[in-house]
């Protein structure tokens, strides 16, 4: 047996989907008309039930349709309709793996093997007959499972089973409810179905109906070699499907592995909470998905339209350079990319924003946060015109904690943590340098050279035996190695144990304050600290270094710790000397 | 008479208001700060509650080195938190002082580039005031502790200026000591005078030896012309286990990385 699930005014119902459900709701009472064509002239593409009755017919222009008092109209949306044909198939996929995408809006499921879904009969039952049973108490109760998983997604359908896949999409498409049709009874169930039910061309209507033929019955007793004789086997295909005689095999389709979601603005929007609103919606889609077929999302993509003519009409600068910064993962990028159209001119700009996850999660509240909070941080430069999210699907972690590791932040919740704390001090500082993450010292001899690498909790390594001393111009002796660091626990540490020597840390000025020196010989003998000479105690020095001499970043530095005194005591200061700018700093105190 | 009277109209009025929120006596818990002499002296720093480590910005007080080592010891065992108020943490001595990198989350406040390429002027994002960086070191500090599995968080507000440390409300105190109350972690404050007050379980000041520079010592600073040693006292203003106060004094060496 096949089921057919169809949905009727399938564009409108597309376009009625992002909708909350009270809205939508709302809507389908109302008379809504779908507009599809050129801009300077669109005509009603498809209409509901409550639109017809209000005398709008499909063809009308925008101006006539927009008479009808009441009417909502609305521009056809092909993105809208690609992810309510991706939920409708994940919607069927629940029932049975074998499904047939027949027309944009409908799908045929083999129900063959889904006794267990659907219940099955015993053995008193079996002896009353099987296909009673079926008729009267499984295929109902797969209808009405059916129905439901329809209606959970968002849609009112029909559905309609029967012994072949075109019976049941005849079905579906020309009765007004859920239908079953028995077994051997194809012919007589479908005899009352109008002949435009059929999929015929415009010229064999046009035939038939000159033939005086109105029905499935009419068409099915004409005798087979008449048919054929007049209207060749096109023909006799036609009177078969109105017959309901064709058994063929279904063309199941693969399951999709791109998991995604797009919408497109009416108008293009300038305000977060409209874009906030699509994206709960499309989140929860997408997560609906990846939960009904066991998978998680490893990596989120969000390609955002803006709108270039309204862009180029507010004359904002600077949105055609690719921005990196780092955010949620690994990193998101913004990569906008412009398109052209066959004038050549810019039609349109796109800016994709990836966040890599560190867990693989089906938290759509997650991934929403993630999405909200970088967003209230990114600029637009135009008005968006569409959202398109994408999911990388990966098989959810199934990994237990480890009992030893040490207490942590848990991971899908570190990431909202840092999301927010990025949030509130900045991404990136001026030099292009994260603000968020764990310092990172880069194999280069300059001073001051680190990175800010991505914080998780998920990758924890295990503490070297002893600290790396890092090199120095003023190391005296190599690394000493040290004994492995005892264990310590918050409570009841012994205090008395030996520890390790504490060393005297620097505490970086960033920038370096530019000061001026007076020399004593070579020696400083007067440092300028805070818009006061500052006498030098004591000096050691000078340390010099250099490096990057073979390209432009080069460098080369004098540096001396001097003792300073200062009115609250002695203040160990790092000054050098920038032997290119010829310009003394001040670099940091041992504090 | 009257004063029960009294009470008992709040009581009726306020069911908690005379709720006595004990604390329990047995140890919570500490984490060593690694320099032994404050170790002996304090028992490390306390977890479920605030502390201060305080000294002057001008001189070379060595509260970032106390610091520093305190997060050395927590690294090894836990995740910890630095949120440096204007930026001053160097990787370096930290990775020489034995800091374990991957375990340190460094929030560095007042350095974002503000709006990246001019925000689309009507999408209402754009107009929000950037915080001063003591604002956002707080607001960090909060969404850490809210956040939770941070065992040490330690705020840096050492270079903000003390007038405008000295600003903060004793609420916004008050409501970070309730709050680490209920949570197995240390939060540390470093800045040039205590602010917190009652609200700090401990309150350390560390101080240069006066006679550090004088007579024989000096040699022991610069051994050989080169910065080896820091002789430093830390005076224990207020403590857990020592009340009413009564500041305790004690001297400890540091060594420069290459000593």
């Amino acid at each position: 047996m096949f089921a057919c699930i169809y949905i009727p005014d399938f564009p409108m119902q597309a376009s009625l989907l992002p909708e909350l459900a009270e809205t939508r709701t709302a809507l389908t009472h109302s008379p809504i008309a779908i507009l599809d064509g050129p801009a300077n002239l669109p005509r009603v593409f498809a209409i509901n039930l409550a639109a017809r009755h209000a005398g709008i017919q499909p063809g009308m222009t925008k101006l006539q349709a927009g008479l009808c008092a009441g009417a909502v109209l609305r521009k056809r949306s092909l993105a809208e309709e690609e992810s309510a044909q991706s939920t409708l198939l994940d919607c069927a996929s629940k029932f049975s793996p074998r499904v047939e995408l027949t027309v944009p809006g409908a799908v045929i499921l083999d129900l063959s093997g889904t006794d267990k879904l659907f219940g099955r009969h015993n053995n008193s039952q079996r002896n009353a007959g099987r296909e009673n049973v079926l008729q009267n108490q499984v295929w109902p109760r797969a209808l009405r499972a059916m129905t439901a998983a329809a209606a959970e997604a968002g849609f009112e359908v029909r559905i309609a089973i029967a012994a072949n896949p075109d019976t049941a999409f005849l079905a579906a498409r020309g009765f007004s409810a859920n239908t079953i049709v028995p077994v051997g009874e194809e012919s007589r169930r479908l005899a009352s179905l109008p002949i435009e039910t059929l999929p015929l061309s415009t010229e064999m209507l046009k035939t038939l109906n000159r033939w005086g033929l109105r029905t499935f019955q009419s068409l099915a007793a004409l005798p087979a070699v008449a048919i054929v004789e007049r209207l060749g086997q096109e023909g006799l295909y036609i009177q078969k499907l109105a017959r309901g005689a064709i058994a063929r095999p279904l063309l199941t389709i693969e399951p999709n592995p791109e998991f995604a979601a797009s919408f497109e603005f009416d108008d293009p929007v300038e305000t977060l909470e409209s874009i906030f609103f699509i994206l709960t919606r499309l989140l929860h889609d997408l997560c609906s998905r990846l939960i009904s077929t066991a998978q998680a999302a490893s990596e989120l993509r969000l390609t955002v339209g803006l709108n270039v003519r309204q862009l180029q009409s507010t004359k904002l600068s600077g949105v055609l350079h690719p921005i990196r910064f780092s955010l949620g993962g690994d990193f998101c990028r913004v990569l906008p990319r412009i398109s052209e159209n066959r004038n050549g001119a810019q039609e349109g700009d796109q800016s994709q924003h990836v966040w890599k996850l560190p867990v693989p999660t089906q938290d759509n509240n997650l991934l929403f946060g993630l999405v909200r909070l970088h967003l209230e941080q990114t600029s637009f430069s135009a008005p968006i015109r569409s959202l398109r999210l994408e999911v990388v699907p990966v098989k959810p972690r199934l990994a237990q904690g480890n009992l030893f590791a040490p207490p942590a932040p848990e991971a899908e919740k570190l990431e909202i943590t840092l999301a927010r704390i990025r949030g509130v001090v900045g991404i990136t500082d001026n030099d292009g340098t994260d603000c968020v993450g764990s310092p990172h010292l880069l194999d280069t001899h300059r001073p001051g050279s680190f990175a800010l690498q991505r914080f998780s909790t998920l990758q924890d390594v295990r503490r070297p035996c002893h600290p790396e001393r890092s090199g120095s111009a003023r190391s005296k002796a190599p690394t000493e190695s040290k004994a492995p660091y005892p264990s310590l626990k918050p409570k009841g540490h012994d205090f008395s144990s030996p520890q390790s020597s504490p060393v005297i840390a620097l505490r970086i000025f960033r920038p370096a304050l530019e000061t001026t020196v007076e020399l004593d010989g070579k020696k400083p003998h007067f440092v300028r600290l805070w818009s006061r000479p500052r006498r030098v105690l004591a000096a050691s020095g000078p340390w010099s270094s250099s490096g990057n001499w073979w390209n432009t970043a080069a460098w080369t530095r004098e540096e001396w710790d001097v003792a300073l005194q200062t009115s609250a005591g002695p203040g160990f200061y790092r000054i050098y000397r920038d032997r290119l700018r010829r310009q003394w700093f001040v670099e940091g105190v041992f504090d | 008479m009257r004063a029960a009277l009294l009470k008992a109209q709040i009581e009726q009025t306020l069911p908690a208001a005379f709720t006595v929120y004990g604390r329990k006596n047995e140890d919570r818990g500490s984490l060593p700060t690694g320099i032994r002499q404050i170790d002996n002296a304090v028992c490390g720093v306390p977890l479920h509650a605030l502390t201060e480590i305080c000294g002057s910005n001008l001189a070379s007080s060595g509260k970032t080195s106390v610091l520093v080592s305190l997060l050395a010891q927590a690294t090894r065992d836990h995740f910890c938190a630095l949120v440096d108020a204007c930026d001053g943490f160097d990787p370096a001595s930290g990775q020489t002082a034995g800091i374990f990198m991957p375990r340190l989350l460094w929030v560095r406040c007042g350095k974002s580039r503000g709006p990246q390429n001019g925000r689309f002027c009507r999408s209402g994002v754009e107009n929000r005031v950037k915080l001063p960086p003591l604002e956002q070191a707080f607001k960090v500090a909060d969404i850490l502790l809210q956040s939770g599995g941070f065992t040490l968080i330690a705020v840096d507000l050492s270079s903000i200026p003390e007038c405008v440390v000295r600003r903060v409300p004793l609420s916004s105190w008050f409501r970070f000591s309730r709050v680490i109350e209920r949570q197995p972690a240390a939060l540390v404050f470093l800045a040039q005078e205590p602010h917190a007050t009652s609200c700090a379980s401990l309150v350390l000041r560390v101080t240069s030896d006066p006679d550090e520079l004088s007579g024989n010592l000096l040699t022991d600073v610069f051994s050989g012309n080169l910065l080896t040693q820091r002789n430093l006292n830390v005076e224990v203003v207020r403590g857990r286990e020592k009340k009413p106060v009564r500041s305790e004094r004690t001297g400890f060496s540091l060594h420069t990385q290459w000593a």
